[in-house]
């Protein structure tokens, strides 16, 4: 009877406890709710996410580096990801003495964050130490560079090849300081704990759970930064980011119109520009995926535009079927192929594709010669939810004219693994979006990276091979004449529209959210001066063009 | 004292096993590190070749035949030498399983001891009066909390407490802008973090043992010892107590073993819906990364814990249950 009372009453006690203490505590600690302050001149960030907490990696090389070291180190350029437009940064521009020789020029007058001075000679320290580094070359710009020096404030590079589009790897190189790197012993496992660049922002206050960069006042255009600081939660879950009140995010939101927008009609606002072309790459070293009329049926057989519903909830377009990502790229179309590209669904079509290719309709199946239905196996990386839903709109839509369709799950590594090796019959994957259009139709096409299967490869892993795509590729490669880049461009898009080597569906996209409270001057779609993605320099486009709401 | 030999020799035993399997377990996953990370970024936008040359040199795949490795791997398992994690570059395991397994210690520890004894003595009680409405009562909540799944709780309290009534923080376990340390305030701010994931364990976790004590102290209750010490008019506390409560306790005690090696597993979910940078986050990181030296350290921390939990609980057993010694 007693321990009875006993028990109860411990528990009550606890119960109690726990409440005074919660109750306390909400007074004391309420102030940390408002992560990011009311202060009206800083950005609260949702660009960089902890896991669960961050640890402490500015090394800008570094493959687990926090994002917010774009904004303290600078490229020599910045690539706009979106139509490839450059825009000078530590370079004040460049010239192509001619396709195997750039030179920079480099800017005057911009200090390192400690007051020390920037030169071209911190520009050729950089390159030489990933030269001697290779694990820091994430940009693999030294698979383009042959020899670089400098003469006062020009850079030259001598490049392997005839090689244009190396122009645009090399401007996106990120600049650290030779007085402090040069006592680095280990580059590649230092974690760079006070990092100094020539970047708008410095290194502000640091915990796990939240950092903050602070603007640089002795910054080159610091006159064009107009938020004094960036704070960075390292938690940003999407009800965070509608209740805190984030100005700057890049998620997807389910329902964005009523989550995000929907939290602050006035000012939330979002833009998702295509980053890439989700498609459906076929093994092309595998029958029938080997024969174009069977790849043209399945182009055929497919309605693009209630997949990427089905998928994205509408927030993306169907994919052209030229390899181009619009309307990012619309100034490249081709204008001789028809409805830019896009290919509609025409069941009779695919049927007479189908057919040359030996398979025909019987009792509502698609059977080949021995009377046995078309099986598709698709692999698509679990968890990725969205493409999921496309697939099996798909899967509907082929077994409509007889095709049947089974999925194959595995997880993201996995299913790398699977893709690079060739280990697929049909695989999910994207392409595209690097901003240079040689680099997407090169990734795609490229024999270069023709491994077969089972071998690893890096790029063209539906394994394509043809010889006068190679040439085309050549030539643009060698060429900076945007006259003859746009006939070689419109040739690449005949390619990919006519031998399909890959099943465009819809447009991956770039899920950017911001808020124009505090801030306005965001990228938009009417003013795409860079990309909505927040882990890439075009962040340095985007600060610098920012005003004050 | 052969009782003890041969559970202390049992123990090697497994302990040599669970770290060979825990050597194998990884290796047997499809996928490199280097392809989980390629698979982690290509959601941001494409990579190109050279990232991937880059990530592979950077995170380096381990060299030498399986043999080799393994020989490798017993003598850095035995000079606790785990590595550089490769999802978390280049900072080493034991400093990321150090920082994260003090708040799974504390956090699940705590509510894991505190759901024992609160449940412990109120499956006690309610067999005692056993029928009565406390009783009624008592083993419907039970049952119906225990079939809650903890993630989805989380979720409710984490909606609920954290974003509607913003009674509690929705995320972590410090406040933001704080660095950990050994201050009142900081403590203090902690401790309201843990609240909404504390509770949620604690609620989940209570219905078992207030179910299992419940039922072993019923059974208990109708042995002929505690009628003959109810017969000889001992005081009803002591009958409950030092005769029924006790052996009722055994079983209870095994399963108590168990969950409380089982505590530096973190709890996943719980940690996962509260971003609370426990071991149970670090543990999902590691294995959706494929980030092979981190996982081997984590599993094999929580192997050793529940080995050694279960050993206590043996040679426990021996102490207060005679019979087992012989």
């Amino acid at each position: 009877m007693n321990t009875k009372h006993l028990a109860v009453r411990a528990v009550a006690a606890l119960a109690a406890a726990t409440m005074a203490i919660g109750l306390a505590a909400c007074g004391s600690t309420d102030a940390q709710s408002g992560a990011g302050g009311s202060s009206s001149t800083e950005i609260l960030f949702g660009g960089d996410n902890g896991s669960p907490t961050f640890t402490k990696n500015f090394n800008p090389f570094s493959s687990s580096k926090r994002t917010g070291i774009n904004f303290i180190y600078e490229p020599l350029m910045v690539v706009n990801s979106i139509d490839g437009t450059e825009k000078p940064f530590l370079a004040t521009s460049h010239k192509i003495v001619n396709p195997k020789t750039v030179e920079y020029t480099i800017r005057s007058g911009v200090k390192w964050s400690d007051g020390q001075a920037f030169s071209a000679d911190d520009v050729v320290y950089t390159f030489n130490l990933l030269k001697t580094n290779s694990a820091l070359d994430t940009l693999g710009v030294w698979q383009h560079i042959a020899s670089i020096s400098a003469s006062g404030d020009t850079v030259t590079f001598n490049l392997k090849d005839n090689d244009v589009p190396a122009v645009k790897i090399i401007d996106q190189q990120l600049i650290v300081p030779q007085h402090i790197w040069k006592s680095v012993k280990d580059p590649v496992k230092d974690t760079n704990a006070t990092p100094v660049g020539t970047g708008p922002y410095k290194l502000g206050t640091y915990t796990p759970n939240q950092y903050t960069l602070t603007k640089n006042a002795s910054y080159w255009q610091a006159g064009k930064v107009a938020a004094t600081s960036i704070v960075f939660p390292a938690s940003n879950k999407a009800l965070d980011m509608v209740n805190k009140g984030y100005d700057w995010g890049y998620m997807y939101m389910n329902d964005v119109q009523k989550t995000w927008v929907g939290a602050d009609k006035q000012h939330n606002h979002y833009w998702f520009p295509p980053g890439g072309t989700v498609s459906l790459f076929p093994n092309l070293t595998k029958t029938p995926y080997n024969n174009v009329n069977f790849r043209l049926g399945l182009s055929n057989a497919i309605d693009r535009a209630a997949i990427a519903k089905d998928a994205e909830e509408g927030y993306v377009d169907a994919s052209t079927q030229t390899g181009l990502l619009l309307p990012n790229q619309k100034s490249w179309v081709n204008s001789s192929i028809p409805n830019s590209g896009v290919v509609k669904q025409s069941k009779t079509t695919a049927l007479k594709y189908f057919a040359k290719a030996g398979y025909t309709e019987k009792g509502g199946k698609l059977v080949d010669s021995t009377g046995k239905q078309l099986t598709l196996t698709v692999t698509v990386p679990s968890g990725y939810s969205d493409w999921l839903r496309g697939i099996e709109t798909l899967q509907t839509q082929l077994s409509a004219i007889g095709i049947s369709v089974k999925l194959n799950q595995p997880q993201p590594a996995a299913y790398t693994q699977a893709l690079n090796n060739g280990d697929y019959d049909l695989i999910v994957a994207s392409f595209g979006g690097t901003g240079d259009v040689y680099t997407d139709y090169s990734n795609l096409l490229n024999g270069e990276f023709y491994q077969p299967v089972g071998t690893a490869a890096s790029a063209n892993f539906e394994r394509y091979k043809n010889s006068t795509t190679d040439s085309l590729l050549a030539q643009l490669k060698a060429t900076s004449s945007t006259t003859e880049q746009k006939e070689i461009v419109n040739q690449l898009q005949e390619v990919v529209y006519n031998q399909v080597p890959v099943v465009g569906m819809f447009y991956g996209g770039l899920w950017g959210l911001y808020s124009t409270k505090k801030f306005t001057g965001w990228p938009t779609e009417k003013n795409p001066y860079a990309s909505p993605s927040t882990w890439t320099s075009q962040v340095l486009m985007v600060v610098t063009n920012l005003k004050k709401a | 004292m052969r009782y003890y030999l041969g559970k202390i020799g049992l123990f090697l035993l497994t302990l040599w096993a669970a770290i060979t399997v825990n050597f194998l377990l990884p290796r047997m996953m499809p996928g490199s590190p280097a392809d989980a990370a390629i698979a982690k970024l290509s959601q941001n936008g494409p990579v190109t070749p050279e990232m991937r040359a880059s990530i592979e040199a950077q995170l380096g795949v381990p060299t030498g035949n399986p043999f080799q490795q393994y020989i490798q791997y017993l003598n850095d398992v035995v000079h606790l030498n785990f590595g550089i994690s490769y999802s978390n570059f280049p900072q080493s395991v034991s400093s990321l399983v150090s920082t994260a397994l003090p708040w799974t210690l504390v956090l699940v520890g705590t509510v894991t001891i505190l759901s024992f004894i609160i449940g412990t003595m109120l499956g006690a009680a309610m067999a005692w009066k056993r029928g009565s409405l406390v009783d009624a009562t008592g083993s419907v909540s039970s049952s119906f909390f225990s079939a809650f799944p903890p993630f989805w709780l989380a979720l409710l309290l984490l909606f609920f407490l954290g974003y509607v009534a913003k009674a509690f923080p929705t995320s972590g376990a410090y406040a933001a802008t704080s660095v950990p340390n050994l201050s009142w305030s900081f403590l203090v701010d902690a401790l309201y973090h843990s609240i909404l994931p504390g509770l949620t364990i604690l609620i989940t976790s209570l219905g078992s043992w207030v179910m299992g004590m419940r039922n072993n102290m019923i059974n208990t209750l109708g042995d002929d010892y505690v009628t003959f010490a109810e017969a000889n008019g001992l005081h009803q506390r002591t009958v409950m107590l030092r005769y029924a409560a006790r052996n009722a306790l055994l079983p209870n005690l095994t399963s108590f073993g168990l969950v409380l090696g089982g505590v530096v597993g973190g709890s996943l979910l719980v940690e996962q819906v509260f971003s609370y940078p426990g071991i149970g986050m670090l543990l999902f990181q590691a294995v959706t990364n494929q980030d092979y030296p981190l996982m081997q350290a984590l599993f094999l921390m929580i192997t050793v814990s529940v080995l050694v939990a279960n050993f206590i609980v043996d040679i426990l057993y021996g102490v207060l249950d005679p019979r087992t010694r012989r």
